[in-house]
């Protein structure tokens, strides 16, 4: 199993308040992000706001509280962060991600089979032979729900589209 | 009178087969996601919200609002007879509960806990329907002045009542607002933050968002864990009561009902807060507080009556001001809009029908929770022996039909798999999505009366503090910003909350 533990970036003799300081450098991230896609944006008077004001003023309070959040979590305490396991995080992602490139080139059956059998990787108690079984049975409840049932206007075989 | 026309105006619209039966459809989904651990009714209402578009606006509330209190009574039923808190606001029924049931009492707890939500959720429809008129006339005066000001004491609020650091919590409201200033600014035209992706034109859609958060995430999260769940079956003997029993219990219930129904309006309320304070005040006042977590009637009666009262209150703000006071009300105001019908004040007016309806439909919704409940309990437990490692691809594979039927859009669901990555890192940093969604949701309000306040007061900030109504609510918001410095409100405010 492989895992990545966060304990271990812990430098020598310095302790870190790992939480903190991750989300600090986490929002001044995002707060630099939105200074850069609205540089264009005009941000006008206080009177007559423009399109960039808004964005740019909560851009400035995030870059506050990030550098507020990094300093203290350098400052202050020692936190670690519960180990990352790698596992689950691949395998739900390469799920949706799965999902998402077959529902429309290849139709419900097997977007929905094809997400279940991969989620269930994420996790290890998962049995292949139920999970099989399981998955279609879902993917047919799942064909009778949301396009029988619901209506969802969306193709159910790879020929039907 | 005119509180009595609109109740029976509510009823009539309440009693409908149709809104009969969408009520009937969301409180048994509500109570098998409440008995579910794992799935709230956020994630929930999120993936049935696109499928409410094809319904009369009256059936899809009445039917959402089912799924949020019916999770209330779910929750507790696990709670009482497996000591695993379906929902977060039935964590505090799983002390004294769950020790009634180890007594071989389980079935006068179920009972209780089933009476009491009735009881609170009967209470608290009276409740909505009384303060629902003053305070929708107080809204009709508001300019964006004022708008601008509740909006800033919800936000405010809603951080303060969340669980976890309130500075991590504030931070993330102001992350939501900023999310939700993408899209094309409505004043100017021009397109912020979006990247040249169409997609992103209307604003980020918060359904993509909401699942990602807080479905995605948080089984991502699960699965690090091995925990083992074990299903104590229980022959179910006598469900009633002693007249002991009731006696004991009908002040606990009278006491939760109240504190629930308090909270519950109160911004950011909602029904994980008022068990919690609810058991503490039963505690506190008990002749013998020792008896407490060892099988107190009373430790179940309050809690149970606060968290439903609090879940319906919650809609009060919702109803009246077209302010959503948590998360799930959020959602709510996306399954309004959706129906083309701008949320405020206005509505209680305009729509007469709806909301009365959907105050009418939660005291159909508890009598019918009351039938499916205690009979059928034994269904509900069964439910419980569902293995989790098939649970949760079935979730994953709900979450992504969901998210792409809003708007039979690949790129929601690409959203919802990067926010379930994003969702993951606030768990692992220890921040609560839920004050983002609020943020996101309420940004683009927020925005708008803030430009229309400002440009009326030709740029003077002072305005806000020279309007009578908008400077109470700032005063307000200025009081709990300071009381939350204090070390002592602090302290106390962790106490609570560990409970």
């Amino acid at each position: 199993m492989p895992h990545f533990d966060m304990s271990q970036l812990r430098p020598q003799g310095r302790r870190l308040d790992w939480p903190d300081l991750l989300f600090g450098v986490f929002l001044i991230a995002v707060s630099a992000g939105a200074f850069a896609a609205t540089s264009r944006l005009s941000g006008g008077s206080a009177a007559d706001m423009g399109p960039g004001y808004m964005p740019r003023a909560i851009a400035l309070i995030l870059l506050g509280f990030g550098l507020f959040f990094a300093g203290r979590g350098l400052a202050r305490g020692h936190a670690g962060i519960e180990r990352v396991q790698t596992r689950p995080i691949l395998g739900i992602a390469v799920a949706v991600g799965a999902f998402a490139l077959l529902i429309e080139d290849a139709g419900l059956v097997a977007a929905s089979f094809s997400a279940v059998l991969l989620a269930a990787a994420a996790s290890r108690e998962s049995r292949l032979f139920e999970v099989i079984l399981f998955g279609l049975s879902v993917t047919a409840g799942a064909v009778l729900l949301f396009v029988k049932a619901l209506a969802l206007p969306v193709p159910i075989w790879p020929w039907s589209i | 009178m005119e509180l009595f026309d609109n109740l029976l105006l509510g009823l009539s619209t309440a009693l409908q087969f149709n809104h009969l039966l969408y009520c009937l459809i969301g409180v048994v989904i509500g109570t098998a996601i409440g008995v579910l651990p794992g799935i709230g009714p956020i994630p929930t209402v999120a993936l049935l919200l696109p499928f409410t578009f094809g319904l009369p606006p009256e059936s899809a509330l009445i039917m959402l609002a089912g799924i949020f209190y019916g999770a209330q009574y779910g929750g507790s039923t696990t709670a009482i007879l497996v000591n695993v808190p379906g929902e977060t606001s039935s964590v505090v029924t799983c002390l004294d509960g769950h020790a009634m049931a180890r007594h071989g009492r389980a079935g006068p707890a179920l009972a209780i806990a089933a009476v009491s939500s009735f009881f609170a959720g009967t209470v608290a429809t009276v409740v909505i329907a009384l303060l629902s008129l003053p305070l929708a006339a107080l809204a009709l005066k508001f300019t964006a002045v004022e708008y601008f000001s509740l909006l800033v004491l919800g936000l405010l609020a809603a951080v303060i009542l969340a669980h976890g650091s309130v500075s991590k919590s504030l931070a993330m409201v102001f992350l939501g607002l900023l999310l939700g200033t993408v899209g094309i600014d409505v004043n100017s035209g021009a397109a912020r933050m979006t990247f040249g992706i169409p997609a992103l034109s209307d604003g980020l859609d918060f359904v993509p968002v909401a699942m990602g958060m807080f479905g995605l995430a948080e089984i991502m999260a699960n699965l690090e864990r091995n925990e083992v769940r074990q299903v104590v079956s229980q022959k179910l003997r006598d469900l009633v009561p002693t007249r002991a029993d009731l006696k004991a219990a009908f002040p606990a219930m009278v006491r939760g009902t109240a504190i629930g129904s308090a909270l519950g309006v109160l911004p950011g309320g909602g029904a994980a807060l008022p068990p919690f304070t609810a058991y503490a005040l039963e505690k506190k006042i008990a002749r013998d507080p020792r008896r407490f977590g060892k099988g107190a009637i009373e430790g179940v009666a309050g809690p149970e009556a606060a968290n439903n009262a609090g879940a319906q209150t919650s809609f009060i703000p919702l109803l009246t001001l077209g302010i959503p006071a948590n998360a799930l009300m959020a959602l709510m105001i996306g399954a309004l809009m959706m129906q083309g019908i701008q949320p405020g004040p206005q509505v209680m007016t305009e729509q007469p029908a709806l909301v009365w309806g959907v105050i009418a439909s939660m005291w159909t919704g508890n009598l019918m929770l009351l039938i499916i409940n205690l009979p059928l309990v034994g269904l509900w437990v069964s439910m419980l022996k569902i293995p989790y490692r098939l649970l949760f691809p079935a979730i994953v594979l709900f979450c992504c039909i969901g998210t792409y039927g809003i708007s039979n859009s690949v790129f929601n669901v690409w959203l919802m798999l990067g926010c379930a990555v994003v969702g993951y890192f606030f768990i692992k940093v220890g921040v609560e999505p839920a004050p983002l969604l609020l943020g996101l949701v309420l940004g683009p309000q927020l925005e708008e009366n803030f430009r229309r306040a400002m440009q009326l007061s030709d740029g003077d900030p002072s305005v806000f503090l020279t309007r009578p109504i908008s400077a109470v609510l700032l005063a307000v918001v200025a009081v709990l910003l300071l009381a939350m410095l204090s070390p002592a409100v602090l302290r106390k405010r962790a106490q609570a909350l560990a409970e």
